[in-house]
C-alpha cells in the first residue's frame, strides 16, 4: 500500500464571461494525473511554468478544489469532505511555499508565525509554546532568540528556514514543498536544498517535491513525475529518467540542464540542437491533434511513458 | 554558515522591531501641521467634553424672551439667538453633539463596511458577487435625499435612529476599498499557508489579513470622520439632523438661512462655521499624514 | 464596448426596480396618505373611507406599487397638494432651473480645474504650485454649505455684487435678452460656489498625473529625441493626463445632485432640491417621491457614463 496515492486527478478551472458571466468553457490545468509515493521518499513533480505541478499540489493539500478523482493518505481517502471528517490529515500533510516574501505574514513576529500550527492543534501554555517555538527555530538553524523579530527583518534564506520550521512544527508524516528554493539566491540555493535533506532524515518526512529544475530534481528525487499541460508525459525512478528517457519531451528537457565543464560546452550545444530538430520533427507523432500527451504506457516495472500507440 | 546569520542578526536585535503604529505615529509628529493639527483636537476633546459637564443644556436650550438677538457681552460671550438662547453654551455643546454623532457613526460603518468588504474580498467569487451587487445598489442611491426622506418618515426621531440611518447609508465607500485590498491579499501565500496549518477561514480573516489592512482602515476612518462629521452638520443645517433641542454645530449655522442673522448677526452662525471648518481641517491634515505614512514612497523620512 | 454597455445596462433595470420599491416604501412609511392633506377635517369619515377605497389606498401594498410604477413610467406622479397640480409638470417647472445650475458648475469647475491643474502639475514644488494644493487642501476639508454660506455673505450681503435670492428678476419677459441676463446673474454666485469647492478633487487628480506622467519612459524618450518642451507638454502629457479627468465625469454628475440641494437652499433658487426640502417639511409626499426617483434615476445614469467612459478610455477594465 502506497503511503500517498493520487488517482486520477482532475483540477479544471472554469472560464466565465459574456453578458451573464456565464460558464464558457474549462482550463484542464491537472487532467487525470496518477501518482504514488512510498514512505520516506522523494517524489518530483517537474513541467514548465502552467503544466499543472503546482496545481496538482495545492490540490492534495485542499487549497484547490478537485474536479474529480481522489487522493488515498496511508489508504484512506482524505478528500470530497473529508478534510474536515479527519482532522488529523491537516497535521500530517504540511505545505513549503515558493515565495519566503509572501509566505509569511508581514504582521506577525516569528513566534506567532511558528505558533500559528501549534495554536491550532495543540492548547499549549504560552510558557510551553515559546520554548517549542525556539527548539523548532534551533531545528531550522535560526537563533531562538530571534522570536520577536518581523519576517522583513530576514535574508530569502532565512524566511524559507521560517517557512519550514511552520511546516515541521506539527511533526507532519508528508510535506509538499512547491518550489521551496526558486525564489531565492542561487547561492543559498543548495543550503536550503541540503538541510530538506537532513531534516528529511531526522523527522522521517516524505516528500512531494515540485520544481521545474531538473537539476535540483536529479538531486532530490527517488521518483519523478513529468508534466505537460495537466497531463503526465513520464514517470519513473530517476534512473530510468535521466539515463533512459523515452519521450522526446523527456529529452529535451534533461539536454537543455546546463553543464559546469566548459570543455563539453560545444558537443552539448550540437546534441541540444540535434534534439531539437528531432523534437520538431517528432512533434506530431507524440502528441495528440489538441497537443496533448497520450495515455500512458508501461516501458519496464518502474518506467511509464506517454508514447504513441506503435502502427 | 546559518547559525552565524542567525547570530549576527539577533545581536542587532537590542529592542524590539517598530510595529506599524509607531511607524503612523512617527509620520505624524514629523508632519507640523499634523502634529498642530492632532494638538489642537485634542485640546477641543477635552474642552468641549470638559465644560460640558458643567454646562446645563436644558437651561441653555430654554428660551429667553428678554434676551433676544443679543450680540456678545459679557453675560453672553457668544451673543444669544432668536430664542435668546446663549450661542456660546450651544456651541460647546454642539460641537460635542456634532463630534460624538461623527465618531459613532464613522465607528459603525467602520465596522459594517469591515465585515462586509473582508468577507467579500476573502471569500471572492459567490459571495463577493452577491456583496458587490449589494453595495452598488446602496452607491446609486441619492444618500441625501433618501436619508432626508428616513429621517422624516422615522416616527420616533432621537440620536440613535438619526446614527442608525446615517449608517445604513454611509457604509459602502469603506466596505469596497476593504474588499478590493483583501482581494489582494488573499492571493498572497500567507493567506494560503495559514489553511494548510489548519486555521479557520474566521481566524484568518480576522488574525491574519485584518492586521495588514489596518493602516488603510486607520486612515480611512480618520478620513470618514471629517466627512461625517460634514455631513451631520449639513443635515443638520437643512433642518433634518438633530431637532433643535440637541444642538449641532449645523443647527447653529441654520439660523444663518434667515437673511437677516446671515447679514447683521454674525455671531450666531460665523462661530459655528469657521469651527466646522477648522475641525474639518484638522482631521483631514491627521488623515493625510497618515496616508503618507502608509505609502512608504510618500513618507517624510 | 458595447459589450460593457450592454451588461451595464442590464444591470440598471433591477437597480431602477429596487429604487422604486424603495421609495415606494418609504413613502409608505411616511406619515399620512394622499387623502390627508387634501381634505377638510369636517368631512364625514365613510365618505372619507368611500375616498380612499375608490383611489386604491387599501388594496395590499404591492398592488398599489404596481399601479404607481406603472403610472410613473407614463410620467404621471400624481397631484401635488400644496400647488394642486400634477407633480410632473411641477417638476417640469423646478427641472430647468437645476440643469442650468449643474451645467453652469461643471463648465466652472473645469475651468478651473485645467488651468489650476495643468501649472501646479507642470510647475511642481514652486511658489504657484504651493499655493493651488494650499487651495486644493482648503477645499477639499471645507463643507460645501459653510463655503456657500460664506460667499453668500460676503458677495451678496456684504459688498451686494449678486443677488442674494431667486432664480432670475420678476417682471422680466421670459425670451428677452434681459431675462437671460438676469438669469446668468443669477446664477453666477450660486453655480461659483459649488464650482470653487468641487473642482479641487479634479485640480488633484490632474496634478498628480502631469506629475506622475511627467517621469514616464516615453516622455523622457521624447525630450531625448529633443522635443521642444511645449511640444512634450501638449502632445504627450495632457493627452495622457486628461483621459483619467474626463473618465471621472459621470461621477462629478453624481456628486452635484448632493450640492445642488444645499445651494440653491442657502441661495432661494427655486430648482429641484429646493422644492424637495419644502416639499418634506410640508408633507407633500407625492412631490418627494417623485424626486427622488429622478435624482436616482440621474445618479444611475450618471454612474453609467462614467463606467462607459472609463471603459472607452482604459481598456484594462473592460468587461471581456
Amino acid at each position: 500500500m502506497p503511503f500517498l496515492e493520487v488517482q486520477d486527478l482532475k483540477v479544471h478551472f472554469p472560464v466565465r464571461g459574456g453578458i451573464f458571466n456565464r460558464k464558457l468553457r474549462s482550463i484542464k490545468a491537472v487532467d487525470g494525473i496518477r501518482l504514488a509515493i512510498e514512505q520516506g521518499q522523494t517524489y518530483g513533480l517537474v513541467g514548465e511554468s502552467g503544466s499543472g505541478k503546482t496545481t496538482t499540489g495545492r490540490a492534495i493539500i485542499g487549497l484547490n478544489p478537485i474536479t474529480s478523482g481522489t487522493v488515498l493518505f496511508e489508504g484512506k481517502p482524505i478528500l470530497g469532505g473529508g478534510v474536515r471528517s479527519r482532522p488529523g490529515f491537516r497535521r500530517d500533510i504540511q505545505m513549503i511555499f515558493q515565495d519566503p516574501y509572501s509566505s509569511l505574514n508581514p504582521k506577525k513576529r516569528v513566534l506567532d508565525i511558528v505558533a500559528e500550527p501549534l495554536r491550532n492543534f495543540e492548547k499549549l501554555s504560552a510558557q510551553e509554546e515559546r520554548r517549542r517555538v525556539q527548539q523548532l527555530l534551533e531545528q531550522v538553524g535560526l537563533s531562538p532568540e530571534t522570536i520577536h523579530k518581523y519576517p522583513h527583518e530576514f535574508s530569502g534564506g532565512q524566511r524559507q528556514r521560517i517557512g519550514i520550521a511552520r511546516a515541521i512544527a506539527l511533526k507532519p508524516k508528508l510535506i509538499i514543498a512547491d518550489e521551496p528554493v526558486s525564489a531565492l539566491d542561487v547561492s543559498v540555493q543548495a543550503q536550503v536544498l541540503n538541510f530538506l535533506k537532513d531534516i528529511q532524515k531526522q523527522l522521517k518526512l516524505t516528500y512531494l517535491f515540485i520544481s521545474h529544475d531538473l537539476g535540483i530534481i536529479r538531486h532530490m528525487c527517488d521518483h519523478i513525475g513529468i508534466m505537460y499541460k495537466g497531463r503526465y508525459v513520464e514517470q519513473g525512478t530517476t534512473a530510468d529518467i535521466f539515463e533512459n528517457p523515452q519521450h522526446i519531451y523527456t529529452k529535451r528537457l534533461i539536454t537543455a540542464i546546463p553543464d559546469m565543464d566548459p570543455s563539453k560546452r560545444e558537443r552539448l550545444i550540437k546534441f541540444r540542437e540535434a534534439v531539437k530538430a528531432e523534437y520538431e520533427q517528432a512533434y506530431e507523432q507524440y502528441f495528440d491533434e489538441e497537443g496533448l500527451a497520450y495515455p500512458l504506457r508501461p516501458v519496464s516495472k518502474t518506467h511509464l511513458a506517454a508514447l504513441p500507440e506503435k502502427g | 554558515m546559518g547559525n552565524t546569520y542567525a547570530d549576527q542578526t539577533a545581536a542587532q536585535d537590542a529592542g524590539k522591531s517598530p510595529s506599524s503604529w509607531k511607524i503612523l505615529w512617527r509620520e505624524i509628529v514629523r508632519d507640523k501641521v499634523a502634529l498642530a493639527s492632532l494638538i489642537f483636537l485634542g485640546a477641543v476633546v477635552v474642552i468641549v467634553y470638559g465644560v460640558s459637564l458643567v454646562l446645563d443644556q436644558k437651561q441653555i436650550v430654554t428660551v429667553d424672551l428678554f434676551a433676544l438677538n443679543q450680540p456678545p457681552s459679557a453675560d453672553f460671550w457668544l451673543g444669544t439667538d432668536y430664542g435668546g438662547r446663549d450661542v456660546f453654551g450651544q456651541l460647546i455643546i454642539g460641537t460635542r453633539n456634532s463630534l460624538s454623532i461623527g465618531i459613532i457613526v464613522t465607528l459603525l460603518t467602520g465596522m459594517i463596511g469591515i465585515l462586509i468588504g473582508l468577507a467579500s474580498g476573502y471569500f471572492g467569487g459567490t459571495v463577493d458577487n452577491v456583496f458587490m451587487r449589494f453595495v452598488d445598489f446602496f452607491m446609486i442611491l441619492p444618500t441625501l435625499m433618501v436619508v432626508i426622506a428616513f429621517v422624516t418618515a422615522v416616527p420616533k426621531y432621537g440620536i440613535v435612529s438619526f446614527s442608525l440611518i446615517m449608517t445604513a447609508f454611509l457604509w459602502m465607500g469603506i466596505a469596497r476599498l476593504i474588499r478590493s485590498k483583501a482581494l489582494q491579499e488573499r492571493e498572497l501565500e500567507y493567506v494560503q499557508a495559514s489553511r494548510t496549518v489548519g486555521s479557520s477561514h474566521l481566524k484568518i480573516m480576522f488574525g491574519q489579513v485584518l492586521p495588514n489592512l489596518s493602516s488603510i482602515i486607520i486612515v480611512t476612518m480618520t478620513l470618514n470622520l471629517a466627512a461625517n462629521i460634514g455631513l451631520e452638520s449639513g443635515l443638520s443645517f437643512l433642518g433634518f439632523g438633530f431637532p433643535e433641542s440637541t444642538p449641532s454645530l449645523g443647527t447653529l449655522v441654520s439660523y444663518a438661512r434667515n437673511p437677516q442673522t446671515l447679514e447683521f448677526r454674525w455671531w450666531i452662525w460665523l462661530p459655528a462655521s469657521i469651527l466646522i471648518l477648522v475641525l474639518m481641517l484638522c482631521i483631514n491634515n491627521v488623515g493625510q499624514a497618515l496616508k503618507r505614512a502608509t505609502d512608504a514612497r510618500q513618507r517624510k523620512g | 464596448m458595447w459589450k460593457t454597455t450592454a451588461r451595464r445596462m442590464i444591470i440598471m433595470i433591477p437597480q431602477i426596480l429596487l429604487l422604486s420599491i424603495l421609495v415606494f416604501l418609504l413613502a409608505k412609511a411616511m406619515p399620512g396618505d394622499a387623502l390627508t392633506g387634501l381634505l377638510d377635517p369636517s368631512i364625514d369619515p365613510a365618505a372619507l373611507e368611500a375616498q380612499r377605497e375608490r383611489l386604491g389606498l387599501n388594496n395590499p401594498w404591492y398592488v398599489q406599487y404596481w399601479d404607481w410604477f406603472t403610472k410613473a413610467l407614463q410620467g404621471d406622479f400624481g397631484q401635488s397638494f400644496r400647488f394642486k397640480m400634477p407633480v410632473a409638470d411641477l417638476i417640469g417647472q423646478r427641472m430647468m432651473n437645476t440643469v442650468w445650475l449643474s451645467l453652469l458648475t461643471l463648465v466652472l469647475t473645469y475651468l478651473i480645474a485645467i488651468p489650476l491643474g495643468i501649472i501646479s502639475g507642470r510647475y511642481h514644488d514652486t511658489w504657484a504650485d504651493r499655493m493651488i494644493t494650499g487651495y486644493t487642501y482648503l477645499g477639499f476639508a471645507a463643507p460645501l454649505f459653510i463655503f456657500a454660506l460664506l460667499m453668500l455673505w460676503a458677495f451678496g450681503f456684504h459688498f451686494g455684487w449678486f443677488p442674494t435670492e431667486g432664480s432670475v428678476t420678476p417682471g422680466l419677459t421670459p425670451g428677452t435678452w434681459e431675462h437671460v441676463v438676469s438669469k446668468f446673474y443669477h446664477i453666477l454666485l450660486p453655480a461659483l460656489s459649488m464650482a470653487l469647492i468641487t473642482t479641487v478633487t479634479t485640480v488633484q487628480l490632474l496634478r498628480s498625473e502631469i506629475i506622475d506622467t511627467k517621469q514616464r519612459d516615453f516622455i523622457i524618450t521624447a525630450r531625448a529625441k529633443g522635443a521642444s518642451e511645449a511640444r512634450v507638454y501638449n502632445r504627450h502629457i495632457l493627452r495622457n493626463s486628461l483621459l483619467p479627468i474626463a473618465a471621472f465625469f459621470g461621477y462629478e454628475i453624481t456628486g452635484l445632485i448632493g450640492g445642488t440641494v444645499f445651494i440653491e437652499s442657502i441661495f432661494s433658487y427655486p430648482g429641484m432640491g429646493q422644492l424637495f426640502l419644502s416639499s418634506i417639511s410640508l408633507r407633500d409626499f407625492s412631490v418627494v417621491t417623485a424626486l427622488v426617483l429622478l435624482y436616482g434615476a440621474a445618479s444611475i445614469i450618471g454612474a453609467l457614463l462614467s463606467d462607459m467612459i472609463l471603459s472607452a478610455v482604459d481598456p484594462r477594465i473592460r468587461i471581456k
